[in-house]
C-alpha cells in the first residue's frame, strides 16, 4: 500500500508512515482544534496496514514535545493497535524520543509502556542541540 | 457619468447589506464608445488623474477596458499621437476585461478576481446587471470590503465568546463566594485560553466541612466551556448530604450520568467486521469527559477524602521536606473507553494546621517554554511551590503566575490553566 504523509503545521505533528519500510513515524506536537477529525485518515490507513501484517519488524519513532488531552486519547488508540498487532506475531519497536530534561513527556511514554506491555519500548533522551 | 471615483467604501455599506455583492464596491466611471478616438481617451485619463481603467461601451454592452498607463506608454512613442489619435479608441483596448454581473457576492467576486491575475486587481473590472453597463469595480475596493467583512465577523464572533465568558464567570460565583466565606487562606488562578474553556472549578460549604473539585473537560474554547456547564451542573445535582464525604461516589455517579447524557455507551452487537468501519465510525462520535480532582474536607478533623480522575494533588506539610503528589486514578470520567460502572478510589489525608494543598490542572505542567522549548512539569512546580509555601495564598499566587508566565515566554499558551490552593 501506499506510503501516508501529512506535513507538520504549529498545532499538528508531521506524521510519516512508511508502510512500504515499515517505518513509522510521528514527530512534532499535537493540539489540532479537532483530534478526531485530524487523525482519522493516519487510523485508517495504519488499520489497513497492520492487518496485511505478517511476522514482520515494525519500528515506530515519536518524537512529540506536546500533546493536549483529546490527542493523548488518540495515541492510546494507535498504541493500543500496536500492541494488538504484536499479539498477532509481529514485533513492534517504539522509539520514545524526549529531551533529556523532559520528564513529562518521558513519564507519558512509561504510562504507555505499562499499558502496552507488548511494545518493545526504547525510550531515548535527546540532548539540546 | 463624470464622477470622480469615492475616495473609499462608505461605512454604512456593511451594515444595511446582508450579503454583500458587487453593488457595494460600484464606481461610477467616464465611459467611451468605440466610435470614440484615442485623443477622447487622451483627455479623459488627463481630466481624471486617479481613473485607472477606461471602460469602453457599445450599446450598453462593455466591449473592453483601457488601461492608462498601457495607453499613456503607448501614445508617448514618437509620432503615436498623430496615427493614433484620431483612431478608435479600441486600439489600446484589453478585449477581454473581467466583467462580473451587479449580484455577485463579494466572496465569489473576490475568487473572480484572483482568477483573472494581476490585470483585474490594477485595472479594476467591469459590473454590468443583465449584461448592461453599469459602472466599475476596483481591486482596492474590494480589498477593503473583504477586510471589512472579515473583521465584522471577527467581532462578532468575539462579542459572542465574550458574553459566553460571562456566563462561564458567573457560574462560578457561588463557588468563589463559598470559598471566600469558608477558606481563611487559599487561591485559584484560573485561565481559560481562549477567552472561555474546558478548565473549571466548584466548591461548596457544608456544616460540618467543603467539598471543593478542580476539573478539566476535553477541549478548550466554546467547546470546552459547554462542557464545564454541563459538568458542573451534573455535580450541583450529584453532590448531595448523603455523598458529600465520598467524593469516588461522586465521580462514579457523573461518569454514569455523562456516558449516558452525552450517548458515550458503546452499544451491544458493536462489533468490528475486520475492515475497520466500526472503528472508524467511533473515532467519530463524542468522546468527550473531564480529568477531575474532587476532595471532602471535614474542618472539624481536619480529614481530607480525596479522589482523582487523571488528576493528582499536591501536598506540603508544615512548610517543612519535599511537596508530595498523591495520585488519583488513571481513568477520566464519562469517556466512551471508561466502563459504566468503574469506581475510582477514596485516599483519605490527615491534615494538620500549616499543611497546604493544590490541586493543578495540566495546563500548566504542559505548557512549552523555557530555553529548551520544553514542558514546565511537575518537578518545576514542586519546587515553586516548595520555595513560596511560607508565604499566604495570595501572595504564593502571584509570585507561581510569574514564574509561570517567565517560563512560558514568547511561548504560545497550549491549554486553559488551574491551580488551586488552601492553607489548614
Amino acid at each position: 500500500m501506499n506510503d501516508f504523509y501529512v506535513p507538520a503545521t504549529p498545532t499538528s505533528p508531521e506524521i510519516d508512515f512508511r508502510f512500504s519500510s515499515n517505518t513509522l513515524g510521528i514527530r512534532g506536537e499535537s493540539y489540532p482544534e479537532n483530534a478526531a477529525a485530524f487523525y482519522s485518515d493516519a487510523l485508517r490507513q495504519l488499520r489497513t496496514y497492520l492487518a496485511t501484517l505478517d511476522a514482520t519488524h515494525v519500528e515506530i519513532n515519536v518524537e512529540l514535545k506536546y500533546f493536549n488531552s483529546s490527542s493523548t486519547k488518540i495515541l492510546y488508540t494507535l498504541f493500543g493497535m500496536l500492541n494488538d498487532c504484536v499479539n498477532k506475531g509481529n514485533d513492534v519497536t517504539l522509539n520514545w524520543f524526549h529531551d533529556e530534561e523532559d520528564e513529562t513527556i518521558l513519564e507519558f511514554g512509561e504510562e504507555l509502556y505499562e499499558d502496552f506491555g507488548q511494545l518493545n519500548f526504547r525510550p531515548t533522551a535527546v540532548s539540546a542541540a | 457619468m463624470l464622477a470622480q471615483p469615492r475616495p473609499s467604501i462608505p461605512d454604512i455599506a456593511l451594515k444595511t447589506t446582508a450579503n454583500p455583492n458587487a453593488r457595494d464596491i460600484l464606481l461610477d466611471s467616464p465611459i467611451l464608445s468605440p466610435a470614440q478616438t484615442n485623443n477622447e481617451a487622451f483627455r479623459i485619463f488627463t481630466d481624471h488623474p486617479q481613473l485607472i481603467g477606461l471602460p469602453v461601451v457599445e450599446d450598453g454592452r462593455p466591449i473592453g477596458l483601457i488601461n492608462r498607463s498601457f495607453f499613456m506608454d503607448s501614445l508617448a512613442r514618437p509620432f503615436r499621437r498623430e496615427i493614433f489619435d484620431k483612431k478608435s479608441c479600441t486600439a489600446f483596448m484589453d478585449e477581454s476585461p473581467l466583467i462580473v454581473e451587479i449580484g455577485t457576492s463579494i466572496q465569489d467576486l473576490s475568487f473572480l478576481v484572483v482568477d483573472a491575475g494581476k490585470k483585474a486587481l490594477a485595472d479594476g473590472f467591469i459590473i454590468v446587471e443583465n449584461g448592461r453597463y453599469v459602472g466599475i469595480g476596483l481591486g482596492l475596493d474590494l480589498v477593503r470590503m473583504i477586510s471589512k467583512m472579515q473583521a465584522q465577523k471577527n467581532h462578532i464572533v468575539m462579542e459572542s465568546i465574550g458574553y459566553a465568558s460571562v456566563i462561564q464567570r458567573s457560574y462560578l460565583r457561588s463557588s468563589r463566594d463559598g470559598m471566600a466565606s469558608t477558606l481563611k487562606d487559599h487561591f485559584v488562578l484560573w485561565e481559560p485560553r481562549d477567552v472561555v474553556g474546558g478548565d473549571y472549578y466548584y466548591f461548596s460549604r457544608f456544616d460540618d466541612g467543603f467539598f471543593v473539585g478542580v476539573f478539566d473537560c476535553t477541549g478548550h474554547g466554546v467547546p470546552g466551556a459547554f462542557m464545564t456547564l454541563i459538568m458542573a451542573s451534573a455535580l450541583d445535582h450529584v453532590l448531595t448530604h448523603e455523598n458529600r464525604q465520598d467524593p469516588a461516589a461522586v465521580l462514579s455517579t457523573m461518569n454514569r450520568m455523562v456516558k449516558v447524557s452525552l450517548g458515550q455507551v458503546v452499544e451491544q452487537g458493536d462489533s468490528d467486521p475486520g475492515d475497520g468501519t466500526a472503528n472508524a465510525e467511533k473515532e467519530m462520535k463524542s468522546d468527550d469527559g473531564m480529568d477531575a480532582a474532587f476532595c471532602w474536607v471535614n474542618t472539624q478533623t481536619h480529614i481530607m477524602t480525596y479522589a482523582g480522575a487523571r488528576t493528582p494533588i499536591l501536598l506540603s506539610r508544615n512548610n517543612e521536606g519535599d511537596i508530595d503528589i498523591i495520585e488519583g486514578d488513571r481513568q477520566g470520567v464519562g469517556y466512551a473507553g471508561t466502563p459504566m460502572d468503574f469506581r475510582w478510589g477514596n485516599k483519605e489525608i490527615a491534615l494538620q494546621k500549616n499543611d497546604c494543598a493544590y490541586i493543578t490542572t495540566d495546563g500548566i505542567p504542559d505548557q512549552i517554554g523555557g530555553e529548551r522549548g520544553i514542558a514546565f512539569g511537575k518537578r518545576r512546580l514542586k519546587e515553586l511551590l516548595r520555595s513560596h509555601r511560607h508565604l499566604p495564598m495570595s501572595e504564593q499566587r502571584n509570585a507561581l503566575k510569574e514564574a509561570f508566565y517567565a517560563y512560558q515566554g514568547a511561548h504560545t499558551r497550549r491549554d486553559d490553566i488551574t491551580l488551586f490552593g488552601f492553607r489548614v
